[in-house]
């Protein structure tokens, strides 16, 4: 059985806990640079990002514990923490995060099963021509512009003139209800979400195979013919770094997820495509209630460091 | 009752500060007007919208005229609204407010527009044929003005109106348009509603258009409101809930899709020959006729829209200038003297020609006119009556129409029934409208 | 050749999945040139044509008569300056995060990927409050500097695993010969980094090209970028969807070209901190 396949595991297991090991003592640390070499290295982007984001953040927590409607202004008393409890409380706001959430839930493992199918087969030696053209449309969905994803979904999913109920119609299926019904305008959705970031998915877990020792990897499939076996001790612990940030970066766009539903359905029908920042956006720059609306996005925000930290906690330290 | 009172008031002190200075009274033009406000730069919101095209194709004789320059911002609706208030907050760039009827009361409670008379009453500003008796009155009332104060001229001006397919009723039997919804729904519908057409589209998808479009025009020819006369919501009364079932009713002659329904989708699929009649702003008129954008080309025809049991009552929209509060003294008048000049009787059969609809009564008599444009004879019919609070023109509009979209959608989807979308929708409005001091007697009842 | 494992899928299988994937990748993209060559009447046709008189009008219009044009220079600019930046900003920072030790080291990294995760929607009406009181509207200058909140992260992110991913021996008998921090940051480790600076400036870049709700928000004509103006033809009012279409495919393929030419690195630097 696959001894040495484990092995190489354990091995290589040591080296993807880098982020988590400290750097042995003897090595450089903030001793041994000059204080000002080690602020000179740090200092410029701290300083850029702190000037830029924290005083916006800093006013958006002193609106949401406000009665702030930017068309009420001459009043705007304190109301302390009324604007958290009204969101805590309200089923509009958690019937969003479930959406939210639901999408993430659907689309997400797709993604990642896709993504690695997708590498799986590209990292393959042999159909080189074909293989890099593949690579090459990968890059496509990735670029393309959210909003002009959305667009192209109007049009794309209509009911009467849209292709994909024509494409559907050729292998005799009857004409979907895409963007009128609540069901399957969630669905298209997920499709698009599905088809902008499989490939992205598709990439990293590529590169991740990419580093996986030629001679390990050959010698695993001397021990063994599964390509699971080898998928899971050999080129898992490799993939792990690039799952991780695929799960934190998904779930933080997923949870920021705005550009192609807005342009998309507006979420419409109904609110069965209103994710949490449609909703955000709704009430802050439609009805104006910015003081709702920032304390619904500073919960937003807690959420997302919360799955962050839970992500970096187990996936960076437990494999 | 008070605007007309308050035109005589107006025209009346115009008429007094002309006598008071015979000199330009006779001299008054708007070269001179404008002198002083050479080289000064207007900021305006426009719509993507044929009355915008037909503006900024005048744009240029008025810039000649006067030496100021109008610096156009283009806009889809759906962000003119967050656009102004944020501007208008940051005290920002923009000198004229575009003030759709139901923003009316929200920019002039906020004080952000002024009221017209600082112009009219300053002789060397006012054209002495500004002449607003000739606006229709419904118009300049529910467009132009808020609690009695006249603020802004009517601009871009709609009415609901009947387009159908003549050529798909006249095949179904039908030599007219129905004259009632009723009609419409249990004659024209399973009639015309066949091989893929439909015999009708309304408008519905989640945005302004579902509740302007879509809820209120159910509402009212039933004899429903949003509001009673307490301010509480009105929803639940048995003429209310009348037209929302009769909407719910209707949608079987609709497309399937039609939650999805912008005013776009609604006016193609009529352009297509796919469904036989809308009912759509009286500004489509170019688009469907336009053999660029339709296909049925002389098929097409124009109705005022049905009746309901309490009478026509057909949509009502649209859009004024005023100018804005934060401009400058000079912005100010040079903001006043492009307003009044885009709006003008002057200017009203040029704008017309180039795809706007004024509202200006006296440009729909000239002779051949109302030949000329088939809809004119509905329009000025359908501005004759009116109900300028169609949707309610407060400052809370805003507010109340996000809640209207999402649960008057939920109900076409029968996700809930009539009875508890409007519930809904009449729970979150007094909670509005209570947070806003309508029921403590904090602000007067004005819609 | 030898058969590497039972479960290989044949080689058949294998053309047909690949064709699959470009297929599913492509076509989008496809439907969205072919109807920028549409006129509104065939673009709205029930069913949708494939085969149609082709017209160009729709890039005629959009480039000269919707100032496309001009956006789409704005978008480079705002993409390029705020790519650069970040570049410049962010690699010195993710080298101190991967070589220094300090105390707060991992709650510092923590804070930069953050900035990430912060919603557009939070913060985009305090920006525009702060930038109107410095009568900043409309400039490129702000939207450069308000991209570095999501940008400078994914460069310190992938580049802090880069530096990582660099043996430190080297640097060891670097500091032997007596070379300073900076020398063997520029000289050394700055270009045995580059795929995964390549990669996050690729990210950089598509992610500012592609941004819409602070451009909404802080811009209106001088400044205006790309994505932008496409969403302004979307008024409910009529839909110019060959209009949309020429602008969206105007916009699409600036950033398609780019990611296409470094592709290479794409792969060769996202490995993400798995180590070499």
């Amino acid at each position: 059985m696959p001894g040495a396949a484990r092995e190489v595991r354990i091995s290589m297991l040591q080296k993807t806990q880098d982020l988590e090991r400290p750097v042995p003592k003897e090595s450089m640390n903030a001793g041994t640079v000059p204080r000002g070499t080690f602020l000179g290295f740090l200092s410029p982007a701290v300083v850029t990002l702190a000037a830029i984001g924290i005083a916006p953040l800093a006013f958006a927590i002193w609106t949401s514990m406000r009665d702030y409607n930017l068309t009420r202004l001459q009043r705007t008393p304190f109301v302390g923490l009324e604007n958290y409890a009204t969101v805590l409380t309200d089923s509009v706001f958690w019937d969003a995060m479930g959406r939210t959430f639901t999408l993430l839930i659907i689309a997400l493992p797709v993604q990642i099963a896709a993504g690695l199918g997708i590498a799986l087969i590209l990292h393959r030696p042999g159909l080189t021509f074909l293989k890099t053209i593949a690579r090459l449309s990968l890059v496509i969905p990735m670029a393309t512009t959210y909003a002009v994803v959305g667009l192209l979904g109007q049009i794309m999913f209509n009911l009467k003139y849209g292709v994909v109920n024509q494409l559907l119609g050729f292998i005799g299926i009857t004409p979907v209800n895409w963007i009128g019904d609540p069901t399957n305008a969630f669905a298209a959705i997920v499709f698009w979400d599905v088809w902008q970031w499989t490939p992205f998915c598709a990439l990293v877990f590529l590169a991740g195979l990419t580093t996986v020792p030629g001679e390990i990897e050959e010698a695993a499939r001397l021990e063994t013919k599964s390509w699971w076996t080898v998928l899971r001790y050999v080129q898992l612990p490799f993939l792990v770094p690039g799952l991780t940030a695929v799960l934190i970066l998904r779930t933080a766009d997923t949870l920021k997820q705005f550009d192609m539903v807005f342009t998309m359905t507006r979420g419409g029908p109904g609110s069965s495509t209103e994710l949490i920042s449609l909703l955000i956006q709704r009430i802050g720059f439609r009805a104006f209630d910015q003081g709702l609306a920032s304390a619904q996005a500073m919960i937003l925000l807690v959420i997302t460091i919360v799955l962050s930290r839970l992500y970096i906690h187990f996936f960076y330290r437990e494999v | 009752m008070s605007m007309k009172s308050t035109i005589k008031r107006l025209t009346g002190g115009a008429a007094l500060a002309l006598a008071l200075s015979p000199v330009t009274a006779f001299a008054w033009s708007l070269e001179e007007a404008a002198q002083p406000y050479a080289g000064t730069t207007v900021d305006v919101v426009f719509l993507l919208r044929p009355g915008y095209e037909a503006a900024k194709k005048m744009l240029p004789e008025f810039e000649e005229k006067t030496g100021i320059k109008v610096n156009v911002t283009d806009m889809p609706y759906e962000n003119a609204l967050g656009e102004q208030v944020r501007d208008f907050v940051a005290n920002g760039d923009f000198d004229i407010a575009l003030v759709d009827l139901v923003w009316i009361g929200n920019f002039a409670e906020n004080e952000w527009i002024v009221p017209a008379e600082k112009f009219i009453n300053d002789p060397a500003l006012a054209d002495p044929d500004l002449d607003l008796e000739d606006f229709f009155p419904l118009v300049l009332d529910a467009f132009g003005s808020w609690g009695g104060t006249l603020y802004g001229l009517p601009f871009d001006n709609y009415s609901g109106l009947l387009f159908y397919n003549q050529c798909m009723l006249e095949e179904a039997g039908f030599d007219g348009p129905p004259e009632t919804w009723g009609e419409l729904k249990d004659e024209y519908g399973p009639a015309l509603t066949k091989d893929g057409k439909y015999a009708f589209a309304l408008q519905s998808k989640r945005n302004e258009t579902q509740s302007a479009d879509s809820f209120a025009r159910v509402l009212w020819p039933f004899g429903g409101s949003f509001l009673d006369d307490e301010f509480r919501s009105n929803l639940l009364s048995e003429e209310s809930q009348a037209g929302l079932k009769f909407r719910q009713d209707l949608m079987q002659y609709m497309p399937e899709d039609i939650v999805a329904y912008d005013h776009a989708e609604a006016v193609n699929a009529l352009a297509q020959g796919d469904v036989a009649m809308i009912t759509e702003w009286s500004s489509f008129y170019s688009t469907l006729k336009d053999p660029e954008t339709s296909t049925i080309g002389d098929c097409l025809a124009v109705a005022p829209e049905p009746e309901g049991p309490a009478g026509r009552k057909p949509a009502l929209g649209g859009f004024s200038l005023a100018v804005a509060s934060q401009a400058d003294e000079n912005e100010q008048a040079a903001a006043w003297l492009f307003i009044q000049w885009v709006t003008s009787k002057e200017n009203a059969a040029e704008y017309l020609e180039l795809g706007g609809v004024p509202a200006r009564q006296s440009v729909y008599k000239m002779e051949g006119v109302a030949e000329k444009y088939d809809f004119v004879p509905a329009l000025v019919e359908s501005w004759q009556e009116g109900v300028p609070e169609f949707r309610p023109r407060f400052a809370e509009w805003p507010e109340i129409t996000e809640i209207v979209q999402e649960w008057g959608t939920k109900m076409m989807l029968g996700e809930v029934s009539t009875e508890e979308g409007a519930k809904q929708i009449g729970d979150r409005m007094e909670a509005v409208l209570e947070e806003a001091g309508y029921y403590d007697g904090e602000k007067p009842l004005v819609q | 050749m030898r058969e590497h494992t039972t479960s290989t899928p044949s080689l058949a299988t294998q053309v047909v999945l690949l064709a699959a994937i470009i297929l599913f990748c492509l076509f989008p993209f496809y439907w969205m040139v072919l109807t920028s060559l549409k006129t509104q009447i065939v673009a709205l046709q029930t069913p949708p044509a494939w085969i149609f008189d082709v017209t160009f009008s729709n890039y005629y219009e959009v480039l000269f008569e919707n100032a496309v044009a001009r956006s789409l220079v704005n978008s480079l600019v705002v993409a390029v300056s705020t790519t650069f930046l970040a570049i410049l900003l962010g690699t010195p920072a993710a080298y101190a995060l991967a070589r220094f030790e300090f105390r707060g080291k991992r709650e510092l990294w923590f804070w930069f990927i953050t900035n990430r995760m912060v919603s557009p929607i939070v913060l985009a009406l305090p920006f525009f409050l702060i930038v109107r009181s410095f009568d900043m509207l409309d400039t490129h200058i702000v939207l450069i500097l308000i991209y570095l909140t999501f940008n400078l992260p994914i460069v310190i992110w992938i580049c802090t695993d880069q530096f990582r991913s660099i043996p430190r021996e080297i640097d060891e008998a670097a500091i032997l010969e007596g070379a300073s921090q900076w020398r063997i940051f520029f000289s050394l480790c700055l270009p045995l980094a580059a795929p995964g600076i390549a990669v996050s400036a690729i990210f950089s870049f598509i992610f500012s090209w592609n941004e819409l709700m602070y451009a909404l928000v802080l811009t209106r004509n001088v400044a205006k970028t790309a994505p932008a103006v496409a969403v302004s033809f979307m008024e409910g009012y009529s839909l110019p969807y060959g209009k949309i279409m020429a602008t969206s495919t105007l916009i699409v393929v600036p950033v398609i070209i780019f990611a296409l030419i470094a592709s290479k690195q794409l792969v060769r630097g996202l490995t993400m901190g798995a180590v070499k």
